[in-house]
């Protein structure tokens, strides 16, 4: 009986047909593919992209100079440099990171004080130079200001479970 | 510089600052530092200026520093003007209980000047201190080295006009 | 010998040692704040309670003597709920700034608050609020942080021995401070930093610049005194971030002078000098290291074919490396010149041949402090080694008797036996008046000396000295800088010499530098070779080969027109030299004037070297950073110069060769400084017409690198070494009223300066400040000098 039962089914090539079925049910279903860079996939508040230097409202950068991300971050690709401004406050005279170094952990926005040291949404980025990947204070800090809105609202959201 | 200061010190104050330097053994003159500061307090009325304790820091061979330590630590030295009379009332459980209160708010109305300031015609200060332990007849005040008792705000009235 | 149980081990210990001293020599934790081995006992922060059995409440571990049979218990629930607690006390009015504050991350705070401390906190009142205050240059203050541990209190009262900082008020109000706006002067003041437990008190300097992990900790050797405090430098990135303290029982205990925790800043000054530089037809340029060393080579080359070799002639600072000052003199040596030397702060050099093989402290530090008598000849001593003053204050308050004999009356910041304030002219008559009444009541006796005191009366406070020095079994007699650069040098040596046999003292030498001793040892003298052998013939010495002038000069580490004795006559010599070699790690006007190469050293931070302090002990280290630029460690120059001269024996590839060769050598060497002095033939008198100078170098001008440190150039000791000091009544004779412009004349030399009251000074007298811009000009540290008003 059992050998009849093969050979049903060897003749009948039913087995390529169940295959086929599920081609067949991917062929009508309806399409997962995202025409990058027209489409683009949703991203989490904690996306994990390109670093940002934030600003407090009224324009004071947030950063202190403590050296706590360049502490703890893995790949060594922070280096800061710090002195009294003018004012007697702590600040940065250099802020750099190597993004080509860099492993985007997150633990830099993690260990941060005051929430200065950040990453955005932004992975589609990109240097011509080798040089183009290092981000100075300058250029963080620009992200920043471009980004704060959205910036602001993803730590929001993200406050209670912090 | 040193001669300077010890010129602020009149005889009468240096001598009354030597009978508590007797007192003690010759290489602990700094003993005397509390003594010394109230006898200069008194001489000065009623209080103390910066250049009066660097005084008696070279007259007792102390750092300026330790001078001004003792100062600020007991409440009963002035280190700002005080009033010709200088009211001192207590606010600690036993007064407040009976009316502290209504004594401090009196002597307010009436001398217009909060805790720790001085009358416009110097006349009066006020202070607030703790207990002086006369619990017994609370609400008491102390002008001068006089304890006054059982007070109501009419019997203030009476104290501070008895006072020239 | 007692037997405590601690955690439930025994443990030996001696009757009167508290708890926490038994717990720290057996690696028991207890956590303290204001608890510190060097000062006294406050226990006011209660941080190392512990419990103790059939006590009734936990006790403090450092007050707590220990008693036969205690048991104690560190980590039982009632010593962490105690210290639980005040933890949480503590936390209250503490600043939760920990990533602003330069503190963090070798904050004890931080520290024990992760053992101890709570993560939230239950307090809901505002915290406490301090306004900082501003004490001076060196120190930065954010009082808010302050736990009032008063560390820094005790450390000033019973370390540096002037209270300058207190706790006022009481209670919430207690305030750690000067009380008036005042900055703090004394020259220990960097010591605070390292006490304070917390961030209240930082190093203004180092502010903001580093954190502490991400630092290297690398050992060094301070070269400002002659005590050679031994250091860490922190760097990071190849770059020396700040100086602390290494423990160190022998030289520095836990201290450091002000000089040497913040003179590391010259490292990056402006001026420094970072690539060769040669003058040729009138104009520097910068050139590579191989044209700078051949140009430098035929300068002197020629200078030796055309003059011959006696006519080179080397100063070097005392502050280079054993291995610098053996190369140096290897290298003039075989150049067929012996004019070489250290001493540029001396004058009197008749009796060189006497001095010890290295004139040193002759003793360990450690027993300096266990003197019961000291007699200083001629030192200001608080500023001029500051760690070696700290030891005699200990033991002047143990009891010693501290005598002095000084050209100024200077201020001291422990109890003085005697002061002899006397004019430069007495100084000889003065100790002749102490050895005479020493001769009179010692059982020693000195060959020679009654015939030399013939005609010599003693006056009572001679006499007072005398008897202080013959009082109790440790004696030392101490020759500071200003008797060594004393124009009679050699009387007071051997009257100092003298004075130590009769009374049974140890003679002792101040060193002006770290390497002082090194600089003797290595032959860096125009008389002795390596090792103290006399020469057949000396060389000449610091003086002659500056007011006689030489042809050619190698100069290594130092600027005599600043710190030599004779600063007119130096800038003079070495402008008509031909040829001037100058290794220098930095470059000043008057170098471009004189010089005709100049090149580029390591300093001690990058240099691996050997240093001898003046009480013998040696310390070799290794760079602790590599030199900037172009800039190379003197010993390498000096062996590539022997190699261009074509000389033997330079073929050293590491530092630690030389160091090795001279070890054996050398190390065995005593300090013979007992006996190693001639009494002169006569006392010779000098009188003057008008003032005499006497002339300070200033605790913040010894050598090139603390002058070019601006922290210490902002503190008072640096603003007020300046001007003519002189006191109102000599002033009031020449009609000169205080602050007013006057010129200082010296022979043909005048130079513009300002009149300061000055009741230190003794009458008749001037006391100037060397390395200044007012004083370099005159010819000599010492002898007659006139002042007049200028309108």
């Amino acid at each position: 009986m059992k050998q009849v039962a093969s050979a049903f089914k060897s003749l009948f090539l039913l087995e390529l047909l169940k295959g086929l079925s599920l081609t067949g049910r991917y062929l009508f279903d309806r399409k997962i593919t995202v025409q990058y860079p027209e489409e683009k996939t949703p991203l989490s508040n904690r996306f994990r992209g390109l670093h940002a230097l934030r600003r407090y409202a009224n324009g004071e950068e947030r950063c202190i100079a403590c050296k706590l991300c360049e502490a703890v971050c893995p790949a060594l690709a922070i280096t800061i440099e710090a002195a009294p401004r003018d004012d007697g406050t702590r600040r940065t005279t250099r802020y750099d990171i190597d993004l080509s170094k860099c492993i985007f952990c997150g633990f830099c926005e993690e260990s941060c004080p005051v929430d200065s040291i950040v990453e955005t949404r932004l992975f589609e980025y990109h240097g011509d130079k080798r040089g183009d990947l290092l981000m100075s204070k300058e250029k963080l800090l620009a992200v920043g200001d471009k980004f704060e809105s959205q910036l602001a609202a993803d730590r929001a959201q993200d406050a209670c479970y912090r | 510089m040193t001669e300077q200061q010890t010129s602020l010190l009149s005889a009468e104050v240096c001598a009354a600052i030597d009978r508590w330097i007797a007192k003690y053994p010759p290489e602990r003159k700094s003993s005397a530092v509390m003594g010394a500061l109230r006898v200069v307090q008194e001489a000065n009325d009623g209080w103390l200026t910066q250049a009066l304790m660097d005084a008696i820091a070279d007259y007792l061979e102390m750092d300026a520093i330790s001078v001004y330590e003792v100062a600020t630590f007991y409440s009963m030295y002035e280190l700002k003007p005080v009033g010709k009379h200088k009211i001192c009332v207590c606010t600690n459980v036993s007064c407040m209980l009976c009316g502290s209160d209504d004594i401090v708010a009196h002597l307010r109305k009436k001398l217009g000047i909060g805790f720790g300031e001085i009358t416009t015609d110097g006349k009066f200060s006020l202070k607030e201190v703790e207990c002086l332990a006369a619990c017994g007849n609370a609400p008491m005040m102390q002008i001068g080295h006089t304890y006054y008792e059982n007070l109501t705000p009419e019997k203030v009235d009476e104290i501070l006009a008895s006072l020239d | 010998m007692a037997t405590i149980e601690i955690d439930g081990k025994s443990y030996e210990a001696q009757p009167g040692q508290m708890l926490i001293e038994i717990a720290d020599a057996n690696g028991i934790d207890i956590p303290r704040f204001c608890y510190h081995k060097k000062l006294s006992v406050a226990a006011n922060c209660r941080m190392c309670l512990v419990e103790v059995e059939r006590a009734p409440k936990p006790l403090p571990a450092c007050a707590t003597p220990i008693m036969d049979g205690m048991k104690v218990y560190t980590k039982s629930s009632k010593a962490l709920a105690a210290q639980n607690a005040v933890m949480e006390f503590l936390l209250i009015n503490h600043p939760l700034d920990c990533p602003i504050c330069d503190q963090g991350g070798e904050c004890e705070l931080q520290d024990i608050a992760m053992g101890y401390g709570q993560d939230v906190s239950r307090y809901q009142d505002g915290k406490r609020v301090v306004t900082d205050k501003n004490l001076g240059p060196l120190i930065a203050t954010e009082m808010t942080r302050c736990i009032h541990c008063t560390r820094c209190v005790r450390f000033g009262e019973e370390i540096a021995g002037i209270k300058e900082l207190g706790a006022t008020g009481r209670g919430e109000h207690t305030r750690i401070g000067t009380y008036v706006e005042k900055t703090v002067n004394s020259e220990l003041s960097g010591n605070v930093v390292d006490l304070c437990p917390v961030g209240a008190l930082t190093n203004k300097p180092f502010r903001f610049s580093a954190r502490a992990w991400e630092m290297q900790q690398r050992v060094g050797v301070s070269v400002h005194d002659g005590v050679g405090a031994s250091v860490y430098y922190h760097t990071r990135r190849n770059e020396v971030m700040r100086v602390i303290p290494r423990e160190n029982e022998t030289v520095n205990e836990t201290w450091l002078a002000d000089r040497d925790r913040y003179s590391f800043s010259a490292l990056k000054a402006e001026d420094r000098l970072t690539q060769p530089m040669i003058k040729r037809d009138g104009q520097w340029q910068a050139v590579d290291w191989e044209t700078a060393l051949t140009f430098a080579a035929d300068g002197l080359k020629q200078a030796v074919q055309k003059h011959g070799a006696k006519q080179v002639g080397s100063l070097v600072s005392p502050t280079s490396t054993l291995e610098e000052l053996f190369l140096l003199q290897k290298l003039m040596r075989g150049m067929g010149s012996s004019n070489i030397d250290h001493r540029l702060q001396q004058l009197d050099f008749s009796d060189q041949a006497q001095a010890p093989v290295f004139p040193s402290l002759g003793q360990s530090l450690t027993d300096f402090e266990h003197s019961d008598a000291v007699l200083v000849i001629g030192s200001h001593l608080r500023k001029e080694q500051p760690l070696l003053n700290l030891r005699l204050r200990k033991a002047a308050m143990r009891g010693a008797k501290c005598a002095f004999v000084n050209p100024v009356a200077y201020e001291f910041n422990l109890p003085v036996a005697q002061q002899l304030v006397v004019t430069p002219n007495d100084w000889v008559s003065q100790l002749a008046g102490i050895a005479k009444a020493l001769q009179t009541s010692s059982s020693n006796s000195v060959n020679g000396l009654d015939s030399l005191l013939q005609n010599v009366s003693v006056s009572a406070e001679q006499q007072a000295v005398a008897d202080a020095l013959l009082s109790g079994e440790r004696k030392t007699v101490l020759v500071g800088q200003l008797a060594q650069s004393h124009p009679q040098f050699a009387s007071l040596r051997a009257l100092a010499g003298a004075i130590a046999q009769l009374s049974g003292a140890c003679l002792s030498y101040t060193n002006a530098a770290g390497n002082t001793s090194g600089a003797w040892l290595t032959g860096c003298v125009p008389h002795r070779a390596v090792g103290g052998q006399a020469e057949s013939a000396a060389g000449k010495n610091a003086l002659e080969m500056l007011s006689e002038g030489l042809k050619a000069y190698i100069l290594m580490g130092v600027e005599p027109e600043l710190e030599s004795c004779v600063p007119a006559q130096a800038e003079r010599a070495l402008k008509q030299a031909e040829f001037v070699v100058n290794l220098t790690a930095f470059r000043s006007a008057a170098m471009d004037a004189y010089a005709d190469v100049l090149l580029p050293i390591a300093l001690s931070a990058e240099t691996s070297g050997t240093y001898v302090n003046m009480a013998g002990t040696w310390q070799s280290v290794a760079a602790a950073v590599k030199a900037p630029a172009d800039v190379r460690p003197a010993w390498k120059v000096l062996r590539v110069f022997g190699n261009l001269f074509d000389l033997a024996g330079f073929e050293y590839e590491d530092s630690t060769q030389i160091q090795a060769e001279l070890q054996p050598q050398l190390m065995s060497l005593v300090a013979d400084n007992a006996g190693s002095w001639k009494l002169p033939s006569s006392l010779d008198t000098a009188a003057s017409q008008g003032l005499q100078a006497i002339t300070e170098l200033p605790i913040y001008a010894v050598d090139m690198v603390v002058r070019r440190t601006a922290a210490l150039q902002d503190t008072q000791d640096a603003l007020s070494a300046k001007g003519v000091h002189l006191s109102a009544a000599t002033a009031a004779s020449l009609k000169i009223t205080d602050g007013q412009a006057v010129q200082v004349q010296q022979g043909a030399n005048t130079v513009a300066s300002t009149a300061v009251f000055d009741e230190r000074v003794p009458a008749a007298c001037v006391l100037l400040y060397a390395a200044q811009a007012d004083s370099t000009a005159l010819d000599s540290w010492f002898g007659d000098v006139s002042v007049k008003p200028v309108d």
